[in-house]
């Protein structure tokens, strides 16, 4: 039977740093294997579709410019993704990783969210035809 | 410090009016600052009452069906008022209360306990069951605390013969043994007895936001919560003020003053920290099976020896 | 219109939007003065349709859905979901994988336990009770982001076995972390155990005996707390429990105080565990391969999570996409002991005894139609329910 058993804490913590901190200019580090942004590599990639056909968000689009050449352009949607990593572990070619990059995901427009990963020539083919109007309609699951 | 000022200042700018109630703001955040570090948070910065409270002036005040409305935007500015008023007869920042007069004290100790009737009012006004609640418990916990309250803070007036705050202050800083050695019962209960008038855990329970929302005052928003809260700012002034210069030996000079109210700021933060909100029955009941037997007791034993004390005093040496 | 009948009673509602409720469920509470004298709950203020939604997704991504039932015990959803697939499928995880969901699963009822101990703190009014084991629930987080990547939903399991490895580093920091929190364990059984403001809101309050709870089929923590002897971990081991077993935990007191203990106590145990795991992981493989399509069967799969017994009953049809899913999470079990505990208290242990349960209030939500004619079938499209929900809540 005591009255004011956690004295000793609340001593304690006057004199010690706040362990809260002020968030928008103190960050703190991101641990080794965060699962943020997912990076792509084209190299690899056969378009076997495996790791669009598993999303559980419908996150990513596997555009193909060109199948026998192996051309394809990825879109990702970040803020659709919800870092569960079941596409990398879909990929049997190793193409998908997740970065430590990207866990504060709030923007006034969507724009930064949607990524496009591929060669540059073929990012850059891909959303010049999209400007003009003639996209080819993405590829999904069905 | 004996400067007086004109009374139109005192009244308006300083030390009563503006200053008093950006003071008020200041030992708000200084009170939500200190729970914070005791609780290890990093807690508020120095200008987030002010924000709040031009925040809430700015808001539309809803005036809900059902009530007496000129009642409702009355009780916010009476309860600020009487906050205000309060401040008058008190030593604030150690410089002479503008109005002195015998008998002060008993009439600010009233002026203080006019918040608390407010609230209650206000929360009886509507139709609001948390409201209701809230203002039932408000009253319940002044009933409780009055009292004892009332009899702490005369424990020093007896002793010193005076019922005139600033003599009774000018009488402390003269005693050679400061109240709170020598009435160290009164000065819990008049401690203690502030938090429950201004409803500071653990004495919380007539604004438990976890069971009646905001209690008394769930209905107000705007500028009638602002008044509200402000003029509570202002008791928080005016009580510490009134314990520290009854118990912590008075003072007559500024830097006197925030040292002393400035420890027995870090004292009621540290105990708003430290316990578990009571229910209403268990405050009652500690303020009435504890609280007043021992006020009372104390009370006895000043009375008898003040009458003792023309044979006694020579072997005390005071 | 049972409220109306007794409209000259004094009616406390709290919700569905109340402070001391941080999702929405509705109570109506009839005092006397401060005591309760009759208590109604109301459900299903955000209900998610996620059981039918499962149906819509393969058995893969299932898995991601089923895992955000609840925000607090994700890991568990996802694994009674990946454990019902796989007896399903007729396949086992490789041992090092069901001793990491296991691990996981401990780290989570950890932090459960860890914030539920703030909460209800909070809602006895003991703020810093709840700054405190809420700053060292931090660690306990961290530890999850460390190990799985993630902070809330940890995805850890896939179909077959786990994502995460635990390596060297990362057995280093979980046997630090729990030793920090078990120092930190140890204190704040004190402070429940001998604070007396606060013995002042939890000793004698909200009692249900052995009885009552027996008979209101009360499970988790608020069964074990009344002396309740039942506990998936140790009535049926699942994943890596048969070779890491628990000792269960449980008091006869039946009070508030008594939730407090057996689930401060269940902390000591879990960090045992998680230290046993640490130094004793089996070697092997993280994954076994799930086919796509499941054979044909019903099964079901139960787990403890850490507010009780989780229950999944699953179904497949032999394709790549669930039949049925049927989920009955714990929190549902436990709202009669709450209804029939509040009757008699002041008002102001109500907060408390709501908590002592440790509600969780989406989770429980489903939507039941009865059709009276059996003849008939029903299409409902979505502005039709949303006019229904409309009327519902009027
Ligand atoms: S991490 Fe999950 S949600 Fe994100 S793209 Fe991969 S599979 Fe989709
Ligand atoms: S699974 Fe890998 S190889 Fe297949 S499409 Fe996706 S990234 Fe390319």
């Amino acid at each position: 039977m005591t009255i004011g058993s956690m004295l000793g804490d609340v001593v304690k913590s006057f004199f010690k740093k706040p362990v809260t901190e002020k968030y928008p200019f103190v960050r703190q580090e991101a641990p080794e294997n965060l699962r943020g942004k997912l990076v792509w590599e084209p190299e690899k990639c056969t378009g076997c579709m495996l790791c669009v056909k598993d999303c559980p968000s419908n996150a990513l689009e596997l555009i193909v410019l060109d199948k026998v050449n192996k051309r394809f352009v990825m879109k990702y949607n970040l803020d659709q993704c919800t870092f569960c990593a079941q596409c990398v572990i879909n990929c049997r070619f190793s193409c998908l990783n997740m970065s430590e990059e990207q866990w504060e995901l709030a923007s006034t427009n969507k724009e930064p969210f949607e990524v496009y990963y591929g060669r540059e020539e073929d990012v850059k083919f891909l959303l010049e035809k999209a400007s003009r109007g003639e996209a080819e309609g993405p590829c999904k699951e069905d | 410090m004996n400067i007086t000022f004109p009374s139109l200042i005192a009244l308006l700018l300083f030390p009563g009016g503006l200053f008093l109630l950006g003071s008020g703001l200041f030992f708000e955040y200084l009170d939500r600052k200190l729970v914070a570090r005791f609780q290890n948070r990093i807690g508020p910065r120095w200008f987030q009452p002010l924000a709040d409270f031009i925040k809430l002036l700015a808001k539309e005040e809803v005036i809900p069906a059902g009530t007496i409305k000129s009642l409702f935007i009355l009780l916010p500015i009476f309860a600020l008022a009487a906050a205000l008023t309060a401040a008058l007869s008190v030593p604030l920042f150690g410089f002479k209360p503008v109005f002195s007069y015998n008998g002060d004290l008993i009439v600010t100790l009233y002026l203080l306990s006019m918040m608390t009737l407010c609230i209650g009012l206000a929360g009886a006004n509507t139709e609001d069951r948390f409201s209701i609640v809230g203002a039932t418990r408000a009253l319940t916990q002044l009933f409780s605390y009055e009292a004892p309250f009332l009899l702490a803070m005369l424990g020093p007036a007896i002793a010193l013969g005076t019922w005139n705050i600033s003599l009774i202050n000018q009488g402390a800083t003269q005693q050679s043994l400061w109240f709170i050695v020598s009435q160290p019962i009164g000065f819990l209960a008049a401690l203690i007895g502030l938090m429950g008038k201004l409803e500071l855990p653990p004495f919380d329970a007539p604004e438990a936001e976890t069971e009646i929302v905001a209690g008394a005052l769930t209905e107000y928003s705007g500028r009638g919560f602002g008044l509200f809260k402000i003029g509570r700012d202002i008791e928080l002034v005016v009580g510490l003020t009134l314990i520290a210069s009854f118990y912590l030996g008075g003072f007559s000079t500024p830097l006197d003053f925030l040292w002393k109210v400035f420890v027995l700021l870090l004292i009621t933060a540290a105990l708003q920290s430290l316990f578990a909100r009571l229910r209403i029955d268990q405050t009652v009941g500690l303020w009435w099976r504890i609280g007043a037997i021992l006020v009372l007791c104390q009370l006895v034993l000043i009375i008898v020896g003040n009458t003792l004390s023309p044979f006694i005093a020579p072997l005390l040496g005071g | 219109m049972e409220a109306k009948q007794k409209s000259e009673k004094f009616i406390v509602p709290i919700g569905p939007q109340h402070p001391a409720l941080k999702e929405p469920g509705h109570f109506e509470f009839t005092v006397d003065g401060e005591i309760v004298t009759n208590a109604t709950a109301r459900l299903g203020f955000v209900h998610r349709g996620m059981e039918k939604g499962v149906e819509d997704r393969n058995w893969t991504q299932g898995l991601y859905l089923m895992e955000r039932v609840c925000g607090i015990c994700s890991h568990v959803h996802a694994m009674a979901y990946a454990l019902g697939v796989e007896k399903l499928a007729n396949i086992q995880a490789p041992p090092r994988a069901q001793a990491i969901r296991e691990l996981v699963a401990e780290l989570e009822r950890i932090h459960s336990h860890l914030l539920w101990l703030g909460v209800a703190a909070h809602e006895g009014g003991f703020d810093t009770l709840f700054m405190f084991s809420w700053r060292d629930r931090e660690t306990v987080m961290d530890l999850l982001e460390t190990i799985t990547g993630n902070r809330v939903n940890y995805s850890a399991n896939v179909l077959g076995g786990v994502k995460i490895d635990i390596n060297d580093a990362q057995k280093d920091a979980l046997r630090r972390g729990m030793d920090f929190l078990e120092e930190r364990t140890k204190h704040y059984l004190k402070v429940v155990t001998e604070d007396e403001t606060f013995l002042g809101r939890t000793r004698k309050i909200g009692v249900m005996t052995f009885e009552e709870a027996t008979l209101l089929g009360a499970i988790g923590p608020t069964g074990r707390a009344s002396g309740v002897q039942r506990d998936v971990r140790v009535d049926s081991p699942y994943a890596g429990y048969p070779d890491f077993p628990v000792n269960i935990v449980t008091s006869d007191a039946g009070d508030l105080e008594a939730r407090f203990v057996v689930r401060i106590k269940e902390l000591y145990e879990s960090y045992r565990l998680v230290r046993e795991i640490v130094d004793h992981l089996p070697g092997g493989d993280l994954t076994v391969k799930v086919p796509r399509r499941i054979p044909e069967g019903e099964v079901i799969s139960r787990v403890e999570a850490p507010r009780g017994e989780l229950f999944y009953f699953m179904k497949s049809n032999g394709t790549d996409k669930p039949e049925r899913i049927k989920v009955r999470t714990p929190s549902l079990c436990n709202w009669g002991s709450v209804l029939t505990t509040a009757i008699g208290h002041k008002l102001a242990d109500m907060p408390m005894i709501l908590a002592g349960i440790d509600p969780c209030f989406s989770c429980n939500d489903r939507l039941v139609m009865i059709n009276g004619k059996k003849t008939e079938t029903q299409v409902w499209d979505w502005e039709d329910l949303r006019q229904y929900g409309i009327e519902y809540y009027k």
